[in-house]
């Protein structure tokens, strides 16, 4: 699949971090940091993959997986990152069971968990 | 002729129907103590005839029991030698099968070398001012016995009566403070407040409770909870003030513990809301510290990371400083004078946080000028955190939560209102109650309004709910404006 990666974070320094991250390994970056233009940008561009923060100013960050789902099925593939979730939180654990993300990310996080996180292709 | 009808026989009638007619005992007694003559009224109260009275002597008529007590044989004669008059003695004279009676009696010289002995009926006077005195006794060792101050004042607070908790615990005898204005009493923040309950009292019926140090007789003040009562006349109006006092120290502890714990629970609630920000500017420093790590970056990105972290670091701390300022133990000091809108602005800032993670938005209104009352500001900022987080509990799928302050002559009103689901009519008038809650379990102790409750009436305030389910909730707290 083509396209950049969407970073959706509130925090301006996060989505810093993260483009930062990825940028120096050759991928297109597009940033947003409220729910509603997280779901503009997906609604109407593919994007490779997306990491979205779970607690946005305007939305819940699943919500606006959901309703990327719901307006192209099949083509959106998310990884969570939020420093509000822990790893085996049964939130994470039934949303990766719903196929609503492939992955969860907990702030903080070293490059590579980052990167790991990546579909190989 | 007009004599006639003055006749001698005539005198007699009149004057055995006058003396017939006085409500008291009166016997005419010669130099021998022997009684001359009788009114109706003794044969009655004696239980005797006429003719077992009249000519008799004294000592035949009265039971010598009375005789040997009230020595009235000896008195009798001694007015006979003097001519002077005994009054007022007291006597009690029971004749057979006839209830005990008390007589004040008088023994008066009459011309005629006779003396006239006096006796008034006063069983029934001795009676109900023995009977009040009883219930006056019963009353004073109450308030003597009572553990707790209790005093009385005039209209204008000078001190009256002093029970003797009142000099155990500041000190101070009844007879030092009596006649004293009992503001003089209270620590200097209070006086005027003190001064201000008393001019209330005057014309009002309600009782006013408040909490503020008595000073002691060694200058160090205690902590009492007062109650201010009018004490009104028959009429209604208001003729002093009751004033009952208890020593808080013991309570205060226990209240302050359960204080205590109860904002640690609050920061359970604000749990997530910390973890997140907390968390932010921790990642923002780990991967400024990754990329630090790396070769070859330029000067330029290097000193961004610097920055980067120094600023994540700063915001971390400062989220860490407020919840430290806010889990310490308020200190048990004194009243000052607190600008609420900080406190409501620092209290804001804490919960911030959790109100985002709930996609909750925050509209604040307040006064431009410093809003200034008297208050221990840990306290009131634990009201302000209590009531903020019930509403932002009360709003799981997001909202409005609008604080706005309104300043009226003497008091400060705050309307803090949420969009959530509102409160059910039959918890309304249970939701300051102590562990009354609607909170899963873990959620909530159910301690936090009725904390919210004894505060603002520490301070002097009152604090109200207003609400329908579905239509969210207004609380709103008021408080006297310094």
């Amino acid at each position: 699949m083509n396209g950049p990666i969407l970073v959706v974070d509130d925090e301006p320094d996060m989505c810093w971090a993260m483009e930062c991250i990825l940028r120096s390994q050759g991928f297109d970056v597009v940033t947003v940091d409220n729910g509603e233009e997280a779901c503009n940008q997906l609604a109407n561009r593919d994007f490779f993959f997306v990491f979205m923060d779970a607690k946005l100013p305007d939305m819940d960050g699943m919500d606006v997986i959901r309703h990327a789902h719901a307006k192209r099925p099949g083509t959106v593939r998310v990884v969570l990152v939020s420093g509000y979730h822990y790893h085996d939180d049964p939130v994470i654990r039934q949303a990766i069971e719903e196929n609503l993300i492939c992955g969860f990310l907990a702030k903080p996080f070293t490059h590579s968990d980052l990167l790991k996180a990546l579909p190989t292709s | 002729m007009p004599d006639n009808e003055m006749s001698p026989n005539r005198f007699e009638l009149l004057y055995g129907m006058l003396l017939d007619a006085i409500p008291s005992s009166v016997l005419l007694v010669d130099e021998k103590l022997h009684i001359v003559s009788v009114n109706r009224n003794f044969l009655l109260k004696s239980q005797r005839g006429e003719t077992r009275t009249v000519g008799r002597p004294l000592a035949e008529v009265f039971p010598t029991i009375i005789l040997e007590n009230t020595d009235i044989e000896r008195r009798i004669r001694e007015v006979f030698r003097t001519g002077t008059s005994v009054k007022g003695q007291r006597m009690t004279y029971r004749a057979p099968g006839v209830p005990i009676r008390i007589y004040y009696y008088s023994i008066l010289p009459i011309p005629t070398n006779q003396v006239m002995l006096l006796m008034e009926d006063v069983t029934e006077q001795v009676r109900l001012s023995e009977e009040v005195r009883r219930v006056e006794r019963h009353l004073a060792s109450v308030v003597e016995s009572a553990s707790d101050i209790v005093l009385s004042t005039d209209t204008e607070g000078r001190i009256l009566t002093w029970n003797s908790a009142a000099e155990k615990l500041s000190g101070l005898s009844a007879h030092e403070v009596r006649g004293q204005y009992f503001f003089q009493f209270c620590g200097s923040n209070q006086q005027q407040t003190v001064r201000k309950v008393f001019m209330l009292m005057k014309s009002g019926n309600e009782s006013h409770t408040t909490e503020f140090p008595l000073v002691t007789s060694n200058g160090d003040s205690i902590l009492v909870s007062w109650v201010f009562s009018p004490m009104k006349d028959d009429y209604g109006q208001t003729v002093g003030a009751v004033v009952v006092g208890r020593d808080l120290a013991e309570r205060r502890k226990l209240e302050n513990q359960l204080r205590q714990s109860q904002k640690l629970a609050a920061l359970g609630v604000m749990a997530g809301g910390i973890a997140h920000e907390i968390r932010n500017p921790l990642a923002v420093c780990y991967s400024a510290a990754e990329f630090l790590l790396m070769d070859n970056i330029s000067t330029e990105f290097r000193n961004e990371c610097s920055r980067k972290i120094q600023a994540g670091i700063q915001k971390a701390s400062a989220i860490i400083e407020n919840l430290l300022r806010f889990a310490r133990p308020s200190p048990d000091t004194e009243m000052v004078q607190v600008d609420l809108n900080t406190v409501i602005t620092d209290t804001l800032d804490l919960i911030t946080n959790q109100a985002r993670v709930q996609q909750i938005r925050i509209q604040l209104e307040l006064e431009q000028r410093p809003v200034l009352v008297l208050g221990v500001s840990g306290l009131l900022q634990q009201v302000f955190m209590n009531i903020f987080l019930n509403g932002i509990n009360a709003m799981p799928e997001g909202g409005l939560l609008s604080i706005v302050e309104e300043i009226s002559e003497a008091e400060v009103a705050v309307r803090i209102s949420d969009t959530g689901m509102g409160i059910q009519e039959s918890d309304l008038d249970k939701i300051f109650d102590p562990f009354h809650t609607t909170s899963p379990i873990g959620k909530g102790t159910g301690l936090g309004l009725s904390i919210c409750y004894s505060i603002v009436q520490q301070h002097l305030g009152s604090i109200h709910v207003q609400s329908s389910p579905g239509q969210g909730a207004t609380l709103t707290v008021r408080l006297p404006l310094l």
